[in-house]
């Protein structure tokens, strides 16, 4: 314990090997250029919940990192904020590794509720006002989705086509979706940017969702 | 068989995190026993998982990566859970589950607030200013008329009321504004129980209500 080896930055100049079980997989500097599948992905998430492999946390740092960070500066994070809970949200990857079940969830989605609920313990830890006792536990609010075994199945399969769906949306509605994550006041700021009442915000909305669903439901059907 | 669901107004900044922790318990408390709420929420927050792999990366600082080695390597603290149940809590009727959602709030004792009415305080911890409440309304009683100059919150833990809009049975979900003027009565056969979130104070009708509702501060 505490012993660190002078690792530098994650390995992105040398070949990264990844050996579990009989599995072995190799990606080498060049593949880390490209966006890494799904599989390469749910292989190094297996990799560090059963060997606490370092090479492919590394993997998984180079490509998420950088994106946690960029999705939380987008968000309204200071520079520093951004940095520390990047860093947590990859601490936390690592420590629970194991309970990540690629069958019921996107690591993407894992780790974006992560993200998501550390900023929302960051804020109430800072807000002054918390009394916050010492069995509280961030990861307890907003209700992350508890479903059942066969509603995971369905939730996951919808889940694939959700970045499609995103991409497949009339650019109003995808506007307001992206708004909605990002803008710290996204009410006002939709109703700015499209220039639309605040009173009709709401509806939009709504009717941003509504599409979002609808071509989720037809690409699967 | 629920029969009114939060809107995805809701849903979709609870899955950003957007949402004020007042509101986001009574939500949560919704999503408990709604299937469907859940696996909606979860396709939302898929949408959060798709953002992240689409924006722009931003490179850590210098340095990032040996601090992140350092922390795995030292023991992940340890947490011990909140129990769901605070050791006290103002007494449900029978067969009524305290929401897991409220894990970690404190709640008061259930006080007078009219004939037949009572109200207990929720305090958030996370956010103590929020105005929660847990409202036992007997049967054939009925909250004064009343509008809102903000956003209301209920979800139903148990009983009936009929507000003249709509029947709220047990698992439903409301959320009332400005535009809504109603008076919920509670249907015979069982004591209504709600989880309620005011965004700002109501509005009563009458004088006297009006003397209750801002003395209890609703």
């Amino acid at each position: 314990m505490g012993q660190v080896r002078p690792e530098s930055t994650p390995p992105a100049d040398r070949p990264v090997r990844l050996v579990f079980g009989h599995v072995a997989a190799v990606s080498s500097a060049a593949a880390d250029r490209r966006m890494p599948t799904d599989d390469e992905i749910n292989a190094w998430m297996r990799a560090v919940a059963e060997a606490a492999d370092r090479p492919a946390f590394a993997a998984l740092f180079r490509h998420f990192a950088p994106r946690i960070k960029g999705f939380l500066a987008r968000g309204g994070a200071d520079e520093a904020l951004a940095e520390e809970l990047a860093q947590e949200t990859m601490v936390a990857l690592w420590r629970r590794a194991a309970s990540f079940d690629p069958a019921r969830a996107q690591l993407s989605t894992w780790l974006y509720t992560i993200a998501r609920n550390l900023r929302i313990d960051h804020h109430r830890r800072n807000a002054g006002t918390a009394d916050l006792p010492d069995d509280w536990d961030p990861e307890q609010q907003p209700a992350d989705a508890h479903l059942t075994p066969d509603e995971l199945l369905l939730a996951a399969q919808r889940e694939r086509g959700v970045q499609q769906a995103l991409a497949a949306l009339p650019p109003e509605q995808a506007r307001v979706l992206r708004l909605s994550f990002f803008d710290e006041h996204p009410h006002a700021r939709i109703a700015q940017d499209l220039g639309i009442p605040l009173g009709t915000v709401k509806s939009r909305i709504r009717l941003a969702v509504t599409q979002l669903r609808r071509i989720l439901e037809r690409t699967q059907a | 068989m629920i029969q009114h669901h939060p809107g995805d107004e809701l849903l979709l900044p609870l899955a950003a995190g957007r949402l004020s922790a007042g509101q986001a318990l009574v939500v949560s408390t919704h999503l408990e026993g709604c299937a469907d709420c859940r696996a909606r929420l979860h396709t939302l927050q898929a949408l959060g998982g798709a953002l992240l792999e689409e924006v722009e990366p931003t490179a850590l600082e210098a340095g990032a990566w040996e601090r992140t080695l350092q922390r795995i390597d030292r023991p992940a603290p340890v947490r011990v859970a909140a129990a769901v149940e605070p050791a006290a809590h103002p007494a449900l009727p029978d067969g009524v589950r305290w929401p897991a959602s409220l894990r970690g709030c404190r709640a008061g004792a259930w006080r007078w607030m009219g004939p037949g009415m009572r109200y207990a305080r929720i305090v958030a911890p996370h956010d103590p200013a929020a105005s929660l409440y847990l409202l036992r309304i007997g049967e054939g009683r009925s909250l004064p008329r009343h509008t809102h100059a903000g956003i209301e919150l209920t979800q139903v833990l148990c009983g009936t009321f009929d507000d003249g809009r709509a029947l709220f049975g047990p698992g439903d979900f409301d959320a009332a504004d400005e535009a809504v003027h109603h008076q919920p009565v509670v249907q015979p056969g069982a004591t209504c129980v709600c989880l309620a979130y005011v965004g700002a104070r109501m509005r009563f009708d009458g004088r006297i209500a009006s003397l209750i509702g801002g003395w209890i501060g609703m």
